[in-house]
């Protein structure tokens, strides 16, 4: 059996680590995640929200590899999240489902606000794997954790790709309306001197806000 | 991004945007009632069918797992 365990801060609020997180993926980074569905979801009486997910991941890896080693093209993962938005919370617990019987990697991954400044969240990751029934255990298990650090680095770069995809949106918007909103103006005016020619108005304009 | 079964992508992109949504206006400014519940109703019986079409062992579909005994829990120690 093998632990491996890392935290890291993120330079962003936990509201909004936690609105990227469910936009994860699709990514540039986590690209052997090919699909996610959300299996279940509610929100207990407490207000926390549990969703459950299926990740489905494929390595790329030729048919011929993945039937001698006797691993599945596709591999899926069990996900169970918490999110406490009053204790500001987000918990997370994934398991492999597929290559069970060889190896099982349970992942736990917790966002909480940095406890000496709030405009940062902190991520803890802990994943014990364990690998029976094999030769040399201990080294495919020593692999494996490298394995799941590298992806830690690919899902931490993911969070911050998703966290500026979310800005430049609100950005854009903010464009178009403030583009509309003079568009708009413009059109009144035209239509107020075609109305009434004779009226004399201020030649400076006000700027709409929205 | 897919689904696990090509017949629910639509549904699954319809209840994500509404989702989405909810959570950032509405859940974590407090209010709790999943409005986009009716929504993902639809899109779950689609997933359901489909993990069992490709039986799925996801028994974890019709029980919780965090906060009771069968959650597995990080041993305490340092590494081996």
């Amino acid at each position: 059996m093998k632990i491996w365990t890392s935290e890291h801060v993120f330079d962003h609020p936990w509201e909004t680590v936690v609105k990227a997180a469910w936009r994860k993926y699709p990514n540039p980074h986590n690209t052997a995640v090919v699909g996610m569905d959300v299996v279940d979801r509610k929100v207990d009486d407490k207000g926390v929200l549990h969703s459950h997910r299926l990740l489905s991941t494929a390595w790329g890896m030729p048919g011929w590899c993945t039937r001698l080693i006797g691993m599945d093209r596709v591999c899926y993962a069990s996900e169970h999240s918490e999110v406490d938005a009053r204790n500001k919370q987000f918990v997370l617990k994934t398991r492999n489902l597929t290559f069970c019987n060889v190896a099982t990697v349970d992942e736990v991954l917790s966002y909480s606000p940095h406890p000496e400044d709030s405009s940062k969240t902190v991520l803890r990751q802990e994943a014990v794997v364990t690998v029976q029934g094999l030769p040399l255990c201990n080294k495919m298990e020593s692999l494996m954790t490298d394995k799941i650090s590298k992806n830690a680095g690919k899902g931490r770069d993911a969070m911050e790709w998703v966290i500026d995809k979310i800005k430049t949106e609100a950005q854009d918007l903010s464009a178009e309306l403030s583009l509309e909103a003079k568009k708009l103006s413009t059109e009144a005016k035209k239509h107020f001197d075609s109305v009434m020619p004779h009226v004399q108005h201020s030649t400076s304009t006000s700027n709409s806000t929205l | 991004m897919n689904s696990v079964g090509d017949e629910c992508l639509e549904l699954k992109k319809a209840y994500e945007e509404c989702f989405n949504k909810w959570f950032s206006e509405k859940f974590l400014k407090g209010q709790t009632e999943d409005t986009c519940a009716p929504m993902f109703r639809v899109y779950q019986d689609c997933v359901k069918k489909a993990v069992k079409e490709r039986k799925l062992d996801l028994w974890e579909l019709e029980k919780s797992v965090l906060g009771t005994e069968k959650e597995k829990k990080v041993p305490d120690g340092s590494e081996k």
